[in-house]
Order: structure tokens, then C-alpha cells, then sequence
């Protein structure tokens, strides 16, 4: 290729990265302000201040556009004005993690540059960003490179000062937004619920440019201690992308726990290596909104799943990211928790009775005909061991509490970097077969989930994120009868073809005879 | 002595054939075009009697019977094609012992759960501790529409910060059942904007649902894995006729309604 014809090439392509986007027609903000007023107004206000009917039911708040400060943006750090296409790009795109949905499915491109219009307006902007992030020659991902991110994260408490050094984002420290509000460090483990994606170069703009309004600072700025050179921020963007947990993504189409039949004693501790070799299934925790007290600002955001099962118990082990360990009494968690503080929590939910039709109990905490058991675990306070209990429920309003050691259930747990481990376990079955779920393998057995984050707004009795029905499945050990019957069948079936040829060939034999 | 003709697709590859077809239609129509998966066991269901109709279509007249039996025959009888045979021998036999392993190994796919989405309403139900007549009863704001737009806009208003502030977790913003918390949720949320849900419905039958929520369901809609919270717990009967007028305002569709049958 000569040198003339790389350069054509080279500006066809930047041609064609430019469009897009930019290329559209510039919007008109009355007209966004029609839109803006039918589809915006519910949760960002009349008059763009954040202040709509949800304001105070969704977490994170509504953004106040009035303020200027726009989380995801591409313009430089020093500048305060987003380009056009950030605006655009989270009214196309929403924004994952938050109640902001992206709109290309209703609206038409024209009605959301018009919207753009009409929401600078609300901070004044009125003229595009001077400078926008240098980004020059992106680094690949590598292991290397990501080795160089990594030290770069920890270095000086770079990162680790509020991500942590596993990047959980644990709580190390309060944060504040801009509105006053309480802001948690990503979960760089999560990266689906990065609000503007995890693609290495989305994460190279946040490193650089910061998240106005919040206290995630720009490493780009020369005037910072922290301050990264353009590779060095590549590098540290190639690790953040590292980080992710895929095992800790939902996937819709796994809504089974399997429990696999093992030998000898199941492990009794949350750590215990073979927990490892057990199948994984993460299921979403939603908040509270069917009964009183109403819940609407989780932080528990899943649940994974494991469970085994061997002669005698059946053990689940149920792990979730919680940044806080909330400990009632322990000064240390009370001043990282919104007060009042609770403790941690989290419950399993069974059928007394495996359902043989489809008709199951009702999701919350059963019905009138149909009772649930609820295995409750709490974190305990600094005066109290942490705690099992048993409940036997037949509604929100009938519930019995009962003596978990009465039955065998036992927990145990661990809270490690932003995570919570607890091992539950109980015997296959009980002396009270009305009362307690009697575990049957090779039967697909309802479950639910409950989890509460003590430091999050208080969680406590019904203030809590739940599953609705999913499924667990003690898997049967299968042993040699499959294989055995496998090689029966086909053998009967060789026996019957050269039965048949045998047969046909005397057919054909005698019918040659005469 | 072979009295047919010859043909271009041996009968028996044309039975195969139109066998992998409809099968393969079964997943075009419903996986691909309606996004809608058939169960493993539905499909084999329907498969069954696909074969069994096709194979009743071929093997119809005597004749037809033969012609798709022959080639089958001449394999085990014909001397000549003993290699043929020999591979079949083998490879029959391997099938049916996977076959049976495979089906016999412990499934985890979940239990397929049929429900009625719309059910019938009943003609009667209870809610605020009053009795209701679905088939009388209509929402008392409707009327300002004509009568007083500008009454009518702010009402609709309301309804919309109910909704916002109730509905939208698992309704959704837009209105489309993918709120939030809608993934998290089994059966999914309604879909107001579809044609095929708040469009078809009174707005009776939209309070009936709305007031008393999952639980007031009757049993073959599966009341237990409903999330719909029941409303007349929350909300005045005012604000869930406000909120279904949001509904139909926002998305542009219109109630039916008795008068326009």
C-alpha cells in the first residue's frame, strides 16, 4: 500500500467514525420541550431540578440537570459542559443500574437531539465543550498491560482507597453526591451495572475525566496527587476491565439451584474449597413493594447459589455483595451506615409441602393453604452472636417462629471485601412432616430468596430485596444404570437387525430354490 | 420388477424431508419471528404427531406403502449392498444406546408453567369492603375527556405521578413492562404499549386487576407468582381511576368500552 493510499483509507474511516451521532441535525429545544414534558418530567421536574414524583423513591436520585454536573461525559475535566452526544448517548442508551431507560424504542433520533436541546438549556449550556478527553493511542488489553493497571490501581491508594483492593467498592469511607445524597464506589466486579458501559475505552473517559457531581475524581488533571499519564490510564482501564465476575451475572435462562449428591460430609464453613466445584446460579434481588412497610431503595443487588447434598443434609451456600458489614453497636459500622443501623440478613423460602401441580404457595411468605418455611440468618450486633431462625409462615400477617436447632437448621458465615458468605444446612428430613419441608431428590422443589443490608435505609422485617419462585433440584446420583441400559438397547438393537438380514437372506434363498 | 417411476427425491428422503421442514418451521415461527421459545417437551409433542400424520400421508395407497419400504428392504436383502448395511448395522444400534443414555441422565431444565394471562373477570368482585359489578361499573373521571379537557390534563398528571411513583419499577417508564425490576420478576410485567393488553380491556377490568392484584387471580392465571401488589392497599380508588387514565393517555390507545361494541 503506498503512502497515498493509506491516507485515503485512513480518512474514510475517520469519516466514517465521525458519523453517526454527530451527524445528526441539530435539535430544536422547543420541541424537546414537548417530549421532555410528556416522558422527562415524571422523574427529572418541571423545570429539570431533579425534583419529580420519584425523586424520593429511587436510588440513585434523578439527575438535577439545573446543576450542571453530568456523570458520563466525554469533554475534558476542566470543563464543565458535556457534548451533545453524551446527552444523547444516556437518553439512547439509559443508563444500567438506575431507573433511566433508554429511549430509542419510543422516541425517534430528531426527538432525542430535541431533547438534548431543551436539557442543556436547563444549566445554560450553550456552547459545545472546548476540549474533550485526550485518549491517544489506545493500549490493547494485555497481561501485561493489566499487571501495570493493577499496580497503578494500588499504588498510593490510587483506587483501592474507595473500590478496595478487590474493587467491590466496600465500604471504606461515606461518600456524598452532589445533591447530598449517598454514593457507593462501583462494584468494578459488576461491570453490567456500570452506568455508562464497560467497554476498556468508556472506562479510560471515567478514569480521566471523573464522574462530576460525585466524589470520583479526574486522573488526568496535573494538578491532582493521583495524576496518570494517557498510558498509564489505559493500563489502570485495562484492569478495571479485568475485574468483572462473570459467575455473579444473571443469566435468564438458569433458573435452577442444582445440588449435587456428594460422599461423605458436606463442608460446613462458607470457604471451604469444594464449594468451588458446585454449579453457580445468580438470581435478581428485587425490593419489597408488595406489602407494608414498602421498600424502594435496595443496594443488594443478587444472590448467588450453591447447594450439595449427601444422606443425611442438604447445604446451601448463599453469597451476595454487600458493601457494608453491618454490625448494630460496632462503632466502626455505624458511622459507614445510615441510622439507624440493622444487621445483615438474608432467608431461604420452601414449600412445607413440594408442590406435585403447578400451584405453589404464594411468593410472599405463603398463604392461608399453602405454608412456607422461612431459614433466617442475621448478622448479630456487637453485643450478640449472629443468629438462625426458623419461621413456619402462612401469609405476611401469620407467622410462626419456631427453634431452628429443633430441626437442625445451622448457619455459617463469612463476610470478607465487600462480600457475605453463609453456609446453610439441614437435615434431608424432620420429625414434622406437616410442618417442615421434607427434601426428595430428583423433585424440582420452589425457592426463594430474601436479603437485607442494615445499612442501607434501615432494612429491617419488611424492608428487604426477595426473588420470586425459582428452583432447586437435588440432582439424583445416576451411578452405571444409564450406561448399562444405553448398551442393552443397543445391543437388542444389532440383535434384531441381523435377525432381520439372517431371516431375509433365507427368504431369498429359498425363493432362488424355486 | 419396479412399476414406478423413477422419481427425482426418493419417496423416502421426500418423507425426511418434509419432516426436518416442519420442524424447523415450529422453530422459525416461534423461536425467530414471535420471540416466543417452545418447550423442549411441547416441541416433541408436536413432533410426534407431525410424524405420524406424514408418515400416514406416505404410506396411504399399498403402492406408496412399498415404495417407501423398498429402499429399506433392498438394504437388508440386496447382497450387493452389504457394505451399506454393515455401516447401518453400527450406526443404528450407537443411536438408540445414546439415545436412551442421553434420556436417561437427570434433566435440570425447570418445569414448563402454563398460565392464563387475560382470565375471564368475574362478573362481581370485592374491593375497599364494597361490592363491585364489572359489567356496570366505568371510570368516573373518563367523561371530563369531552367535557372539560383542561380537568382532564391535570387528573391525567396525577395519575401520572401515581404511577411513577408505584408502577414504574416493574411497569416500566415507557410504559413497555421493562421496568427496573421487570427481569427480576416471573411472569414478566405487562406490556402497556402492546397492542394486544390495555387496547383489548375495559377499564373496569383495569381496576378489577389493579385493586386487588395478584392475589385476587383466579386460579388457572396462578395467583401465587404474581407480583402485582394488591393496590387497594396502597392507593385510593381516586388515584387507580387516575392512574388508568395515565395509562391510556400516555400510550395513545383507547379503552373499549360497551358503547362502542
Amino acid at each position: 500500500m503506498t503512502h497515498k493510499t493509506k491516507l485515503t483509507v485512513l480518512t474514510l474511516c475517520a469519516a466514517l467514525f465521525m458519523a453517526g451521532p454527530a451527524m445528526a441535525k441539530p435539535g430544536t429545544a422547543d420541541k424537546g420541550k414537548e417530549i421532555y414534558n410528556k416522558r422527562c418530567t415524571w422523574c427529572h421536574g418541571d423545570e429539570g431540578a431533579g425534583d419529580g414524583a420519584a425523586m424520593d423513591r429511587l436510588n440513585p436520585p434523578p439527575r438535577d440537570f439545573t446543576s450542571g454536573n453530568y456523570k458520563i461525559k466525554t469533554s475534558s475535566f476542566d470543563e464543565m459542559t458535556p457534548s451533545d452526544d453524551d446527552v444523547f448517548r444516556m437518553i439512547r442508551d439509559g443508563m444500567p443500574g438506575t431507573a433511566m431507560p433508554s429511549w430509542k424504542e419510543l422516541l425517534s433520533e430528531q426527538d432525542m437531539w430535541d431533547l438534548v436541546a431543551y436539557v442543556k438549556s436547563f444549566a445554560g449550556f450553550d456552547k459545545p465543550p472546548a476540549k474533550a478527553v485526550d485518549y491517544g493511542t489506545q493500549i490493547a488489553s494485555s497481561a501485561e498491560s493489566i499487571e501495570k493497571g493493577k499496580q497503578l490501581f494500588e499504588d498510593g491508594d490510587r483506587c483501592v482507597e474507595c473500590h478496595g483492593k478487590t474493587g467491590k467498592g466496600s465500604a471504606i469511607k461515606r461518600l456524598k453526591g452532589d445533591a447530598g445524597e449517598r454514593t457507593w464506589p462501583r462494584n468494578l466486579t459488576k461491570p453490567w451495572t456500570f452506568r455508562g458501559s464497560n467497554d476498556p475505552k468508556d472506562i479510560f473517559t471515567r478514569i480521566s475525566t471523573g464522574i462530576p457531581g460525585t466524589e470520583m475524581p479526574s486522573f488526568a488533571d496535573p494538578s491532582s496527587k493521583k495524576k496518570l499519564s494517557v498510558e498509564e490510564r489505559w493500563h489502570v482501564a485495562n484492569y478495571v476491565a479485568s475485574l468483572a465476575k462473570t459467575d455473579k451475572a444473571v443469566n435468564a435462562e438458569n433458573t435452577v439451584v442444582k445440588a449435587d449428591m456428594v460422599e461423605g460430609e458436606l463442608p460446613a464453613t462458607p470457604d471451604d474449597e469444594r464449594w468451588e466445584a458446585s454449579t453457580p446460579t445468580t438470581f435478581i434481588l428485587v425490593p419489597q413493594i408488595i406489602g407494608e412497610e414498602r421498600f424502594f431503595r435496595p443496594s443488594n443487588d443478587t444472590i448467588t447459589v450453591r447447594a450439595m447434598y449427601n444422606d443425611k443434609n442438604v447445604a446451601m451456600l448463599l453469597e451476595w455483595d454487600d458493601r457494608t458489614k453491618s454490625i448494630p453497636g460496632d462503632g466502626d459500622a455505624e458511622k459507614l451506615a445510615d441510622a439507624p443501623i440493622a444487621e445483615d440478613g438474608v432467608a431461604v423460602q420452601l414449600p412445607v409441602v413440594i408442590p406435585r401441580e403447578m400451584q405453589k404457595p404464594y411468593f410472599g411468605m405463603g398463604d392461608a393453604a399453602n405454608p412456607v418455611n422461612i431459614w433466617h440468618w442475621k448478622s448479630g450486633s456487637a453485643g450478640a452472636p449472629e443468629t438462625t431462625s426458623l419461621l413456619s409462615s402462612k401469609g405476611f400477617k401469620e407467622i410462626e417462629k419456631r427453634n431452628a436447632a429443633d430441626v437442625g437448621l445451622m448457619s455459617k458465615a463469612s463476610y470478607d471485601n465487600g462480600t457475605w458468605k453463609v453456609v446453610m444446612t439441614r437435615p434431608l428430613t424432620t420429625s414434622a412432616a406437616d410442618k417442615d419441608i421434607q427434601f426428595v431428590e430428583g423433585k424440582f422443589i420452589p425457592v426463594a430468596f430474601a436479603a437485607w443490608d442494615g445499612s442501607n435505609f434501615s432494612e429491617k422485617g419488611s424492608k428487604h430485596t426477595m426473588t420470586t419462585w425459582y428452583w432447586m433440584l437435588l440432582k439424583p446420583a445416576t451411578g452405571s444404570r444409564p450406561l448399562v441400559t444405553a448398551l442393552v438397547i443397543a445391543l437388542l438393537f444389532l440383535g434384531g437387525l441381523l435377525w432381520w438380514a439372517r431371516s431375509a437372506g433365507q427368504a431369498t434363498a429359498a425363493g432362488n430354490k424355486y | 420388477m419396479n412399476m414406478t417411476k423413477k422419481r427425482l427425491i426418493p419417496r423416502l428422503l421426500q418423507m425426511a424431508l418434509v419432516v426436518v421442514a416442519v420442524y424447523f418451521t415450529f422453530i422459525l415461527v416461534f423461536d425467530v419471528l414471535l420471540g416466543q421459545l417452545i418447550p423442549k417437551s411441547l416441541l416433541t409433542m408436536y413432533m410426534v404427531f407431525v410424524i405420524a400424520g406424514v408418515v400416514m400421508v406416505f404410506t396411504f395407497t399399498e403402492q406408496g406403502a412399498q415404495e417407501l419400504a423398498g429402499p429399506i428392504k433392498a438394504l437388508v436383502e440386496d447382497p450387493s449392498r452389504k457394505m451399506v448395511r454393515n455401516v447401518v448395522f453400527v450406526i443404528v444400534p450407537l443411536l438408540a444406546g445414546y439415545y436412551t443414555y442421553s434420556s436417561m441422565l437427570p434433566s435440570f431444565e425447570a418445569p414448563v408453567e402454563l398460565r392464563t394471562i387475560h382470565p375471564a373477570p368475574p362478573n362481581k368482585f370485592k374491593a375497599y369492603g364494597k361490592s363491585f359489578n364489572l359489567t356496570t361499573l366505568e371510570n368516573p373521571y373518563r367523561k371530563f375527556e369531552k367535557e372539560d379537557p383542561v380537568k382532564f390534563k391535570e387528573l391525567v398528571k396525577e395519575g401520572g405521578n401515581v404511577y411513577i411513583q408505584n408502577c414504574q419499577y416493574c411497569h416500566g417508564d415507557r410504559l413497555d413492562g421493562k421496568g427496573p425490576y421487570a427481569s427480576g420478576l416471573n411472569p414478566t410485567p405487562l406490556n402497556f404499549q402492546d397492542v394486544g393488553t390495555i387496547a383489548q380491556l375495559q377499564e373496569s377490568f383495569l381496576f378489577w386487576r389493579i385493586s386487588t392484584g395478584g392475589p385476587g387471580l383466579p386460579a388457572e392465571a396462578a395467583p401465587w407468582i404474581s407480583s402485582m401488589p394488591v393496590w387497594q392497599n396502597f392507593l385510593t380508588e381516586d388515584e387507580i381511576w387516575k392512574v388508568i387514565l395515565f395509562l391510556y393517555d400516555y400510550t395513545g390507545r383507547r379503552p373499549r368500552s360497551w358503547a362502542n361494541e
